[in-house]
């Protein structure tokens, strides 16, 4: 980890978090992957071609805090874009509502009752009973006011428009989300997590692999990323912009709203201590500070890596947040577009 | 509560009592295992791995 003089203790939390999601996302990773083949028609190879002007540009619309707060949707609208939208689980009803139908959308996450909230859940109050994950961040504030009326609203909105969207699914989505967008309509075409490296042997990414022949793609931790990875390296998309990835946190946000608030608490003695894990960042366009937390910052890290690696151009038009480096610039999204 | 429930014959092996912060302890653990695994993201990822893997190689 560069850049910055990171605390000890934040240093330490970051450098468990690949262990942690090993520990945490294998074994339902194979047994997604099993249950979920059988139901596979379409995978990234059947991709139907794009036209010309979708060729050459791509939105990234992922579902960070900015997305409502930089007018991201009604900026596109605005616009007449013409570009591909590729959109993820997180921002999907938000662009429906917003009138902006995405070309596509990326789900990954298998866990079993939270995903399924993105795609309007008929088990809502069940799935979130004594569940705050949501509830405590700032990412949907009308969902968190009148969150039972909003699922319905949500349900409705999703079947009206499902059959225009291709939706890349990933073999570890949890099978009530599958059952759900099955049910909805959804064009699905499914690929792989790249997990660890398949060139390794007993690759957990090959033996899931095996399982279904699908493409591999790398995710970088989070549906965002893995979204960009799909424009990038699949789509091959020579320009892309990224907007609503903050991976970081208004400074006027309690730290206390933060995702993993209560999980950090296990990590440290003192507020002191605590402060120490949510390091702040001055966001380049604007002089703003941000503060991010230790899986936003791996998230992060991961994915200015993996940028190393791309083709083209990313701008980051997210406007604010901690996501910026010296490959990868920040322009606002209008200068994108025009 | 030991006071009140007193068998009525002696065994021959020495009982000792379970303790009562045991199973809190492994309720405890329980609770950290799964507060932690929120930590570790949506998905793994492992550093210096590609962006794509088409399987090829495991097909010839």
């Amino acid at each position: 980890m560069q850049d910055k003089n990171f605390s000890e203790s934040f240093k330490q939390v970051v450098s468990q978090i690949t262990d942690i999601g090993k520990a945490w996302h294998s074994s339902d990773l194979l047994i997604n992957a099993k249950y979920n083949a059988p139901y596979a028609k379409n995978s990234l190879k059947d991709l139907p071609s794009l036209d010309i002007a979708k060729q050459q540009e791509a939105i990234i619309v992922s579902a960070g805090p900015s997305l409502h707060k930089q007018g991201v949707l009604k900026k596109i609208k605005e616009s007449n874009y013409q570009g591909t939208i590729v959109a993820i689980d997180g921002s999907l009803v938000k662009c429906l509502k917003s009138g902006i139908i995405p070309d596509y959308v990326l789900t990954l996450d298998p866990h079993p009752t939270r995903m399924i909230r993105w795609f309007g859940d008929d088990d809502f109050i069940e799935n979130t009973r004594n569940d705050d994950y949501f509830s405590r961040q700032d990412l949907d504030v009308n969902f968190r006011n009148n969150s039972i009326k909003e699922n319905e609203e949500n349900i409705e909105l999703i079947n009206k428009h499902a059959s225009k969207i291709k939706l890349i699914i990933c073999s570890s989505a949890p099978k009530n989300v599958v059952k759900r967008v099955q049910e909805a309509g959804f064009k699905l075409y499914w690929w792989n997590p790249i997990v660890d490296d398949p060139k390794q042997e007993n690759s957990l990414t090959r033996e899931i692999y095996k399982i279904n022949k699908y493409p591999c793609m790398n995710t970088g931790g989070n549906v965002g990323t893995a979204a960009w990875v799909f424009a990038n390296a699949i789509l091959k998309t020579p320009r892309i912009a990224l907007t609503g990835m903050d991976l970081g946190y208004h400074l006027e946000t309690p730290i206390e709203m933060t995702q993993t608030y209560y999980e950090l608490l296990e990590f440290v003695n003192s507020r002191e201590e605590l402060e120490a894990l949510f390091p702040k960042f001055t966001f380049p366009l604007t002089g703003e500070v941000f503060y991010t937390d230790p899986t936003y910052f791996w998230y992060r890290h991961n994915f200015l890596q993996l940028l190393e690696q791309a083709n083209g151009e990313t701008f980051n038009c997210t406007e604010s947040g901690t996501l910026f480096d010296d490959n990868l610039p920040c322009k606002t999204l209008n200068e994108f577009m025009t | 509560m030991s006071n009140l429930l007193k068998g009525n014959f002696t065994t021959k092996k020495q009982v000792e009592a379970k303790q009562d912060d045991t199973e809190s302890t492994s309720l405890q653990s329980e609770f950290k295992k799964a507060a932690l695994n929120s930590i570790g993201g949506s998905m793994v990822y492992v550093e210096r791995t590609d962006l794509t893997w088409s399987g090829d190689d495991e097909d010839e």
